[in-house]
């Protein structure tokens, strides 16, 4: 049987927060001339491909979901610990009544499940956005969200595109985006004349 | 701000940004060709526009083409009826950009309506049409295993003989 070309990139995640309800999973493949940025909703797939002889530029910009994310995870289980402390039954584990270990099970799994999500998006890193720029399109790239993650993956694919194009030295882009944008004009040269 | 190793303030938001920018941003653009006219007689012209000089055969159908037919693909050259033949056909596996996962609906047909177990009466055999109809259709470009197939069959399968063994108990005891 033939084997997928395709070497995987990143995990499957969803396209936003809400991609659980639409089923819209994204997810980065890497080919030998080629990145595939894969759409799916677990029925179809979509692709898009970025050929590295094509890609103008990678941005990664740091964003502060992350932080969000702890200030509510960080309250919710200090919340979600105190009560189960609270409510903890007195005297020894022997003597608890049957629904006082039913809810000290239901609080402890809670609490033990807010505390993974707290400590998995703390110890991930900051979070970003990422996007990549063609000739016609700028896209988005919703799998990489973790600037860790963005370039380990910006460390692999780097020197594909620089076999591909070629590389730019700081100086030769300065002068490049100088001769691409224009400075705007100074006020002396276009300005009309002031009446004093 | 391009292409450093860490990253910096944006000018504009002033958000922690890394720009990695790649000689393709500076590319200019080539202007697309119209084709040459032919000016001698007996000069090799254009399958599609006669009146135009003939460039490059199709690398699929060997059709002359002028330069305005001449549609270039990863360093092979089509002419339009063949590129579009192509990405309808999935010839050309770079121009496959959707695909639908046949097994993945087999598999979800054999499976979820497992939990209001009547829906089975009616999607087993759908599940196991599918998976039969579609069986040699192209999946999807990553995953290259039919194992979503089998399974669907085999859980269509038993679902279809539970129901049949019902039916001939229901059958036996009236």
């Amino acid at each position: 049987m033939a084997k997928s070309k395709y070497q995987r990139l990143t995990r499957t995640r969803g396209r936003s927060a809400f991609a659980l309800a639409v089923m819209s999973r994204t997810s980065l493949w890497l080919d030998d001339d080629h990145l595939l940025f894969v759409d799916s909703s677990g029925y179809a797939e979509t692709y898009k491909r970025f050929y590295f002889r094509d890609i103008q530029a990678i941005t990664m910009q740091q964003t502060s979901r992350g932080r969000v994310w702890n200030f509510i995870l960080g309250p919710l289980a200090a919340i979600v610990l105190i009560v189960t402390l609270v409510t903890k039954p007195a005297g020894p584990p022997a003597s608890w009544s049957g629904d006082a270990i039913a809810g000290g099970i239901i609080l402890g799994t809670l609490a033990v499940i807010v505390i993974v999500l707290l400590l998995t998006n703390t110890f991930s890193g900051p979070t970003c956005k990422t996007q990549i720029r063609t000739a016609v399109q700028v896209e988005n790239l919703p799998p990489l969200r973790r600037v860790r993650q963005t370039r380990k993956m910006l460390a692999k694919i780097r020197p594909l595109i620089v076999a591909a194009q070629g590389q730019l030295t700081a100086e030769e882009i300065s002068a490049q985006m100088r001769e691409t944008i224009p400075s705007a004009p100074t006020q002396s040269e276009n300005a009309p004349p002031v009446i004093s | 701000m391009f292409n450093q190793p860490e990253m910096s303030p944006c000018p504009r938001c002033g958000a922690p940004t890394l720009v990695e920018v790649f000689p393709a941003l500076f590319r200019k653009i080539n202007p697309g060709k119209t084709g040459e006219a032919v000016m001698v007689e007996g000069e090799s012209s254009c399958f599609y526009h006669p009146q135009k000089k003939a460039v490059r055969p199709c690398d699929s159908c060997g059709r002359f083409l002028c330069a305005l037919c001449d549609c270039e693909l990863q360093d092979r050259h089509f002419c339009p009826a063949c590129l579009e033949a192509g990405r309808t056909k999935g010839k050309i596996q770079s121009l496959d950009h959707k695909r639908t996962c046949y097994d993945s609906i087999a598999l979800a047909l054999a499976i979820y309506p497992l939990l209001i177990f009547y829906f089975t009466l009616i999607t087993a055999p759908m599940a196991l049409f599918v998976a039969i109809r579609y069986w040699k259709s192209p999946q999807s470009i990553l995953r290259r295993t039919k194992i979503r197939f089998v399974v669907a069959i085999i859980l269509a399968t038993l679902q279809i003989a539970g129901w049949a063994v019902l039916l001939i108990a229901i059958i036996i005891r009236h």
